[in-house]
């Protein structure tokens, strides 16, 4: 009983070790109730680990375009400006049948579409997390910076898509 | 006890209510635009404070070299337009611009705090086709043309947009209208 014990504790103590660190969760159901479904959970940490150990592949290969690259002042200055700003609405678009609704909420920027045919999406970004995802001045995507966000991202849901009989959602645990 | 619980409510208003009082005054500036004969309405609605940056980081975004872009063809350059503001400041309230065209016709005029910009383009038949009625606050002019030379005064006009509430510009056209103005809600009703 005691080696039982022993046996299982190690994986039970990682696996809470790995829940306690977060866990992204992509479910995708497909083909109504009798569908397929796929359920892929990553634990956080392992993209915290994979953007800090791998800072020279990002830096080196993901080079933002030279006219993009003039932009990203200006990007993070928004982005910083909307992060201190008041909550609110900020964009609907209603159309007899779609309606786009786009608003700030804390340091999340929410995005909900009804589309045409029923479908529903659902889009949560954090802004502090797009702050980070951000090239410095010399285009460089700094891969500490995002692993650092990510933590931040706990308990959130990322995204969320019902079109028909398909229904995907990637959320943060 | 008592005297305590208060000092302690009291020492809560001071820190929440100056931050309450802050974010109620964020002035919002908004854009709505609607097509009722397509059943579209566009809102937007931005706190000044992000409009401020945006113009700040790239005030080429509606000036550059020291021309006023008004469209894809038309520039104006500012000290034109200066020279021009600060002619009509003298007449006071007129009528500043009159054309009429077979085409269409325009009107200018300076009215108490506004100036008004209608423009009345005609059909085949001569019959009023579309109209464009544009209205912008004087005091907003002036604040953009208040610098020198080719610059236009980016920083006094975004201090006047946060004094100003109410309407800034408004168009009608046949089908469509746009509205654009400024007061402290964060959503449109």
């Amino acid at each position: 009983m005691v080696k039982l014990a022993a046996v299982l504790a190690v994986p039970l103590a990682l696996l809470a070790t790995v829940a306690s660190l977060g866990v992204v969760v992509v479910d995708v159901r497909e083909g109504g109730p009798d569908g397929h479904r796929i359920l892929v959970p990553a634990p956080l940490v392992l993209a915290q680990a994979g953007l800090a150990v791998a800072p020279n592949i990002l830096e080196d290969e993901m080079r933002i375009p030279e006219e993009a690259l003039e932009h990203m002042p200006l990007a993070r200055e928004l982005l910083e400006a909307l992060i201190a700003a008041p909550d609110g609405e900020l964009v609907r678009v209603e159309e007899p049948d779609e309606q786009v609704v786009i608003r700030k909420e804390g340091d999340t920027l929410i995005v909900r579409v009804h589309g045409k045919k029923g479908e529903e999406v659902s889009v949560n970004v954090p802004l502090t997390l797009a702050l980070s995802a951000l090239p410095d001045s010399q285009g460089r995507l700094s891969s500490l910076a995002m692993a650092g966000s990510l933590s931040s991202l706990r308990f959130t849901d990322l995204v969320e898509v019902h079109d028909g009989d398909t229904h995907v959602k990637i959320w943060v645990w | 006890m008592k005297k305590l619980i208060l000092a302690g409510a009291g020492l809560v208003a001071l820190i929440v209510l100056p931050a309450v009082a802050a974010h109620a005054e964020t002035p919002w500036i908004h854009v709505r635009v609607d097509e009722p004969e397509k059943q579209t309405r566009v809102s937007v609605n931005l706190p000044l404070s992000v409009v401020e940056v945006a113009l700040e980081a790239a005030p080429e975004m509606i000036e550059s070299h020291g021309k006023l872009h008004l469209g894809e063809d038309a520039q104006v350059k500012v000290q034109t337009m200066r020279k021009v503001w600060q002619e009509l400041a003298a007449v006071g309230d007129a009528e500043l611009v009159t054309v009429e065209s077979q085409e269409e016709n325009v009107r200018v005029l300076r009215k108490g705090d506004l100036v008004q910009i209608f423009v009345d383009k005609k059909g085949k038949e001569g019959q009023a086709d579309e109209e464009v009625r544009v209205e912008v606050p004087v005091s907003l002019v002036d604040a953009i043309l208040s610098g020198e030379g080719d610059e236009i005064n980016l920083k006094a006009a975004l201090a006047e947009l946060q004094n100003q509430r109410g309407n800034i510009v408004t168009v009608r056209e046949k089908d469509t209208s746009v509205r654009i103005w400024i007061d402290e809600q964060n959503a449109q009703d």
